[in-house]
């Protein structure tokens, strides 16, 4: 960031303590007719939040740190980015966030050399995907079936399919409907770890299981 | 649409009828852009008044139905809606709010990606997904006052319509 853009943002900073002071642009006050708040949150992986520009046609405004908060109107620029309290968040967007969906989860199943056996490990990950189906509203399962390079490609588009149905077995007997599970074999073609052809790689004999 | 509907009552019954012809003809080419196109996404939450609008109608939402590009979601007083979309981009709206999935193309084999939500009142999250991750460009949330880019992240929103 270049001096210029420094003194802009410290410019900036200060209009937004001094009009947040006249009480005109406070925060989490409700908006007036025609403007929009928007602020950053975290993500639920606990992970860096990302960015948002907010923009209109006469400015932008980035929004770069956690809870970072900006008022948009229509005839005006985005004001500068400010702090927005969790407790803010929590009273303005605590409905809309309690009705978010949970994330979707990814679980790796592996399985034995050129077989629709599960390895004893995979085995006991199952109960796992279990759980997370129950914590899904209206589960939908997709599952993958992968194979290494051992063998023709058209026999692994198959060993590849018959793990992924090996697998919605397992699901299905467990009590999940059929019509929420779709299977795919990408057989040797999407290698986890890549190889050359004809090679023995128990980590690319893997059944890839998303629950959304 | 009236005009289909008075030359129909008129004594030209078969212009009229032709006419309805047309009309169907129109409305068959038209379906197939809504009926074929892939489901962008479920309802996976809705509490109290929570609606599906498509095609002008407003349609109360159940729990596990499709999504289409071009839906909106309306909620009233009491409603609220959460959807998970093909890439894992997740929306929801809180009470009074609306909002339209302007665009939503989740094809990376074809390059074709992007991902327009229009928030027209109240209070939505958004959580973004894999399109955000593959072509951060082709993501915006519009609202009246402003529009949203978005570099893979959580953002809530309050929009107060004019």
């Amino acid at each position: 960031m270049n001096m210029t853009r420094w003194s802009a943002l410290v410019v900036g900073l200060l209009v937004a303590g001094v009009t947040s002071a006249c009480g005109q642009l406070r925060l989490g006050a409700p908006e007036r007719p025609g403007q929009t708040l928007t602020v950053l949150l975290p993500e639920d992986d606990g992970d860096r939040p990302g960015r948002a520009t907010v923009s209109n046609p006469k400015g932008t405004t980035n929004l770069e740190s956690l809870n970072d908060a900006t008022v948009a109107s229509t005839n005006r620029r985005p004001t500068p980015a400010k702090h927005l309290s969790d407790a803010e968040v929590h009273r303005i967007f605590g409905d809309a966030l309690s009705a978010l969906p949970p994330p979707a989860q990814r679980f790796t199943l592996y399985f034995r050399f050129e077989s629709d056996e599960l390895t004893d490990d995979s085995r006991s990950t199952v109960p796992d995907i279990l759980q997370a189906i129950k914590n899904h509203p209206v589960p939908e399962l997709l599952v993958v079936g992968h194979t290494d390079t051992t063998g023709t490609s058209a026999a692994n588009f198959d060993l590849g399919r018959k793990r992924a149905e090996m697998v919605r077995g397992v699901l299905i007997d467990a009590g999940l409907e059929g019509s929420a599970i779709r299977i795919i074999s990408h057989g040797e073609t999407d290698l986890l770890v890549s190889t050359a052809d004809d090679t023995f790689e128990p980590r690319n004999r893997r059944v890839d299981i998303s629950v959304r | 649409m009236n005009n289909f509907r008075s030359s129909c009552g008129s004594r030209d019954g078969l212009r009229g009828g032709l006419l309805w012809i047309a009309a169907a003809v129109l409305l068959l080419t038209a379906m197939p852009a809504l009926a074929q196109q892939p489901a962008a996404g479920r309802v996976k939450v809705a509490s109290g008044a929570a609606f599906i609008v498509r095609g002008g109608n407003a349609v109360p939402v159940r729990i596990g139905e499709t999504v289409y590009q071009s839906d909106g979601l309306r909620t009233g007083a009491d409603g609220r809606i959460g959807i998970m979309l093909n890439d894992d981009t997740r929306v929801s709206l809180g009470p009074s709010s609306e909002v339209s999935l302007d665009r939503f193309a989740y094809a990376p084999a074809d390059g074709q990606l992007g991902f327009v939500l229009r928030v027209v009142r109240g209070v939505a999250a958004y959580v973004s997904g894999r399109i955000a991750k593959l072509s951060p460009d082709s993501v915006h949330l519009e609202t009246p006052a402003a529009i949203v880019g978005v570099r893979g992240t959580t953002l809530a929103l309050r929009v107060v319509p004019e």
